[in-house]
């Protein structure tokens, strides 16, 4: 059903585009990704399957996140071009896709019906993105490559394209570990996420908001599902390098949305955790709240400036718009993980089922970057009170959603008993 | 009861945050104080006023709360010392407003009954400590601001690996602490997740040498004091410590034990010797806290019913009387603009309420017997005596050169001939006066009356540890 609303409103829009105004085609745009939104909650908690096609919790769980990535990234813009929104369609059709199969051919065609609209969209402003996209072009296309020779491999040792079959030798190990990276470089693991800071940095920041939280809800749904026998022990190399590279890293950055950038790195890193044992309460959770902060960061930002924003102008943003920079102050905290904000449960439910798995060695990491981590987000979150000369004219649509996802932050902070059971009843 | 003593200044200081008058926040501090005494004194003993609600039942965290004795002496400890706070401090809406929100926070983490419930309010009564320091901060706040953030953290992160070992390892149905006591880690595991909690705790209490977040802390504070007091406040590592840290992992605190002893006698000294080189006043009483806290922990440390009573009953104590002297500073500061020990000299020939008034704190703090420093004082000295004789003695050095160093500023500031004037005590300066020096003497004359809700706990304390009476 979901699907069926978006490739049918992406496909039915491509033709309209040429008929109707840009902004007319917005709205039908946000229509469309609603009534997506509203046909998964409708049957939130029902499977579906047709062929290799399967909706289940873990597809709802991560669908929604991604279509909340898509509607905020059309909502906060305004483009004169239509193909914008098309695109942002497609790669949301992509992202459900990608959710909801185990079928390993189905996952890469998914895979690349998602990036390719996001390489056109990193060019989005003419001459801005170029160099971003070029890389984020290269770079998918060679994970696009892993992911094929580990498809390759797991059908040649398991003679089966599902993922979940279990099986063993070398060659199977090799396999995994092929997917594993090629998933490694949409979610941004180190060490595959080379092209993140760059591609953040140099894409217009809507943009930047929709692959830092559709993408990569997408690529995490695919990732469970890929290590859900059993987590190759690779993984943990990858967790602890991201962690330690994405937190150390940020700690030098002077642009916020490179510092963004190795935060996502780092998240990717903390989210991995709940891999060990697959708990799709933990890590939809987690997401959910990383969509919300991550979101609400950029989404800020991109009231700021389209292109870079370096830290120092964002300096008195909270005396130019009260609003906006207590937005980006709550949003840097519930990064950070500080109760009683969102994120502080979210590292909690992931911490926890790392210690159910007795990953105490990457526990510990986890949480030592973690302290790392606070020098930079205050840094980031504090500079909006400091004396300065901020830009920002915000417009109703960012105002608002500014206001929703700060208010769901520290709601979900204070009551996050309340979505669990949602995400439990997936399961 | 419990939840409305909690939310009461959480709203008031919602309230001002959103910009209503002052005079509102006074009235919430004061209600508030009203609700504590009454709480206080109505307590009937044992667990009192308990309130549980899911947090998140899932994952076995509860908002629950309730009174012992211990945490009702610690309501009336923070309920006063808020109120003396809100009479007399200088400070716009918004500031009191940040105050009453942490005041909130801390009472509620006196109360938690959920191991995890107590650890998120420890770290969201930052918030509000930072933005107070953010926002009415001195010159050099933002790295203060830092170390700060940064010692906490760097402590509180350990713990949050602890609180999920100690419940994953010792098969806990939830972090309720009934559960969690029924539930113990033992060999190995109990020695890291000690550890895990001593290091956020040892940050908060401030035990030697994690205590240099600390004097910068209060240097850059708010001339005011508010923020100082409440910072006072939120030194509650020995309480955790007692409550939580060494009652669910006793083994590691054996392992432990001897070095925690050595850092906090040290510490004692340390900051006494340090708070007698310090220039001014806000310093002194900086580095006067890390040697009270040193020699609290010490009793709590020993492990003996004694001591651990000692402690606790000097942690509350100081929350009064350190608090008070750091708003008394903010009067001072007001009126002669420096906090500089040796700028201004011979101030009691102008203000001799004043003076009285900050001679009965000092006296309370270095532990004048009949006032509220002492009882404490003598507890610690007599369980740290049988716990270790010798560290015993070495710590209560610190008292006699707390003596030293607090009559010398005294002498240096009051006494001495100057030509210096300045205005006495003038409105709501005299309530606050009043009872302050009352809660001195109460708390000094009577130490029987407060301490009567703790002795149960004390044995318990003991008895886990296998020894006690």
């Amino acid at each position: 059903m979901t699907l069926l609303v978006l490739a049918a409103f992406s496909v039915g829009l491509t033709l309209l585009g040429f008929l109707v105004s840009p902004s007319a085609l917005r709205g039908l745009t946000l229509l469309g990704l609603v009534l997506a939104l509203l046909s998964l909650l409708l049957t939130w908690g029902e499977g579906f399957a047709f062929g290799p096609y399967r909706v289940d919790g873990v597809s709802q769980v991560f669908t929604l996140l991604a279509l909340l990535g898509a509607l905020w990234t059309v909502g906060l813009v305004r483009s004169r071009r239509f193909e914008f929104y098309l695109l942002v369609l497609y790669a949301a059709t992509g992202m459900h896709l990608l959710a909801s199969t185990q079928n390993l051919i189905l996952m890469l065609v998914a895979l690349e019906t998602l990036s390719l609209p996001l390489y056109a969209l990193a060019t989005w402003r003419r001459g801005l993105g170029l160099e971003a996209a070029l890389k984020y072009f290269l770079l998918g296309a060679l994970a696009a490559a892993f992911f094929l020779y580990g498809a390759a491999l797991h059908f040649g040792t398991t003679g089966s394209l599902e993922v979940g079959v279990a099986g063993e030798g070398p060659l199977y190990a090799l396999a995994l570990g092929l997917l594993l990276v090629g998933l490694g470089f949409k979610v941004a693991l180190a060490p595959f996420h080379f092209w993140t800071p760059d591609v953040y940095q140099g894409s217009p920041t809507p943009v930047v908001l929709f692959m830092a939280t559709g993408v990569k809800a997408a690529a995490f749904a695919a990732l469970l599902r890929v290590v859900a026998p059993g987590a190759p022990e690779a993984l943990g190399l990858l967790i602890a390098l991201s962690v330690l590279i994405g937190n150390l890293a940020a700690l030098l950055q002077k642009e916020a949305k490179r510092l963004l950038a190795y935060s996502s790195i780092a998240h990717a890193g903390y989210m991995a955790l709940a891999l060990y044992t697959g708990s799709l309460e933990a890590l939809g959770f987690y997401l959910l709240t990383y969509v919300l902060a991550t979101g609400l960061a950029f989404a800020v930002l991109s009231e700021v400036s389209p292109d870079r924003v370096p830290l120092e102008s964002l300096r008195g943003l909270f005396h130019r718009d009260p609003l906006l920079g207590l937005a980006l102050f709550v949003a840097a905290l519930s990064l950070l993980g500080l109760p009683p904000l969102a994120g502080f449960w979210g590292k909690y439910l992931v911490f926890l089922e790392a210690a159910q798995a007795g990953q105490w060695g990457l526990l510990v990491l986890a949480l030592l970057t973690s302290a790392v981590s606070a020098y930079y987000y205050l840094g980031l979150g504090l500079a909006v009170f400091q004396r300065g000369q901020a830009e920002a004219a915000p417009r109703p649509w960012a105002r608002s959603a500014a206001l929703l996802a700060a208010l769901l932050l520290l709601f979900l902070g204070l009551v996050p008993g309340l979505v669990l059971p949602a995400l439990a009843a997936g399961s | 009861m419990v939840a409305l003593a909690i939310l009461l200044p959480i709203l008031f200081g919602l309230l001002l945050l959103l910009g209503l008058p002052r005079v509102l926040g006074v009235w919430g501090a004061a209600l508030s104080f009203l609700l504590n005494l009454y709480l206080f004194l109505a307590h009937p003993g044992g667990v009192a006023y308990e309130v549980q609600a899911p947090l998140l039942p899932q994952a076995g965290v509860y908002w629950a709360f309730g009174l012992d004795g211990l945490s009702a002496l610690f309501f009336l400890t923070i309920g006063l010392t808020v109120f003396l706070g809100a009479l007399v401090a200088r400070v716009e809406g918004r500031f009191l407003g940040l105050a009453l929100l942490m005041s909130g926070l801390l009472l509620g983490l006196f109360a938690a009954r959920d191991l995890l419930a107590f650890y998120l309010l420890f770290e969201a009564a930052l918030i509000p400590a930072l933005l107070m320091l953010y926002f009415y901060g001195g010159e050099g706040r933002v790295r203060a601001i830092y170390t700060f953030l940064l010692f906490t953290l760097a402590g509180s992160l350990p713990m949050l690996a602890a609180v999920l070992a100690l419940r994953v390892l010792g098969g806990s149905p939830t972090f309720l602490l009934e559960d969690l006591l029924a539930h113990p880690v033992e060999g190995t595991a109990a020695f890291w997740v000690f550890l895990g909690f001593a290091l956020a705790f040892a940050v908060k209490t401030p035990l030697f040498p994690v205590h240099a977040w600390l004097p910068l802390f209060h240097r850059e504070n708010h001339p005011s004091g508010l923020a100082d007091a409440l910072g006072t406040l939120y030194k509650v590592g020995v309480f955790a410590f007692f409550r939580f840290a060494i009652p669910l992992a006793p083994e590691g605190f054996y392992a432990l034990q001897g070095l925690l002893l050595l850092l906090a006698a040290a510490g004692a000294l340390y900051g006494a010797w340090l708070a007698f080189a310090a220039r001014d006043f806000k310093t002194l009483l900086a580095y006067a806290g890390v040697s009270h806290m040193g020699i609290a922990a010490l009793g709590v440390f020993s492990g003996t019913p004694e001591g651990a009573l000692g402690g606790l009953y000097l942690l509350a104590a100081s929350g009064i009387y350190t608090g008070g002297l750091f708003l008394l500073a903010g009067r001072v500061h007001e009126r002669v603009g420096t906090l500089e020990i040796g700028r201004y000299r011979g101030l009691a020939a102008s203000a001799p309420g004043l003076a009285a008034l900050a001679l009965f704190l000092l006296l309370a703090m270095i532990g004048l017997p009949g006032l509220s420093g002492f009882p404490g004082e003598l507890l610690v000295l007599l369980g740290a005596y049988k716990a270790s004789p010798w560290l015993a003695a070495l710590a209560f050095l610190s008292v006699i050169a707390g003596a030293a160093y607090a009559l010398t500023a005294f002498q240096r500031v009051f006494w001495e001939k100057g030509e210096w004037r300045m205005e006495d005590l003038k409105g709501a300066e005299w309530p606050f006066a009043l009872l302050a020096v009352a809660a001195l003497f109460l708390m000094g004359v009577f130490p029987g009356f407060f301490l009567k809700g703790l002795e149960p706990l004390a044995e318990a304390f003991a008895r886990i540890l296998g020894g006690g009476a």
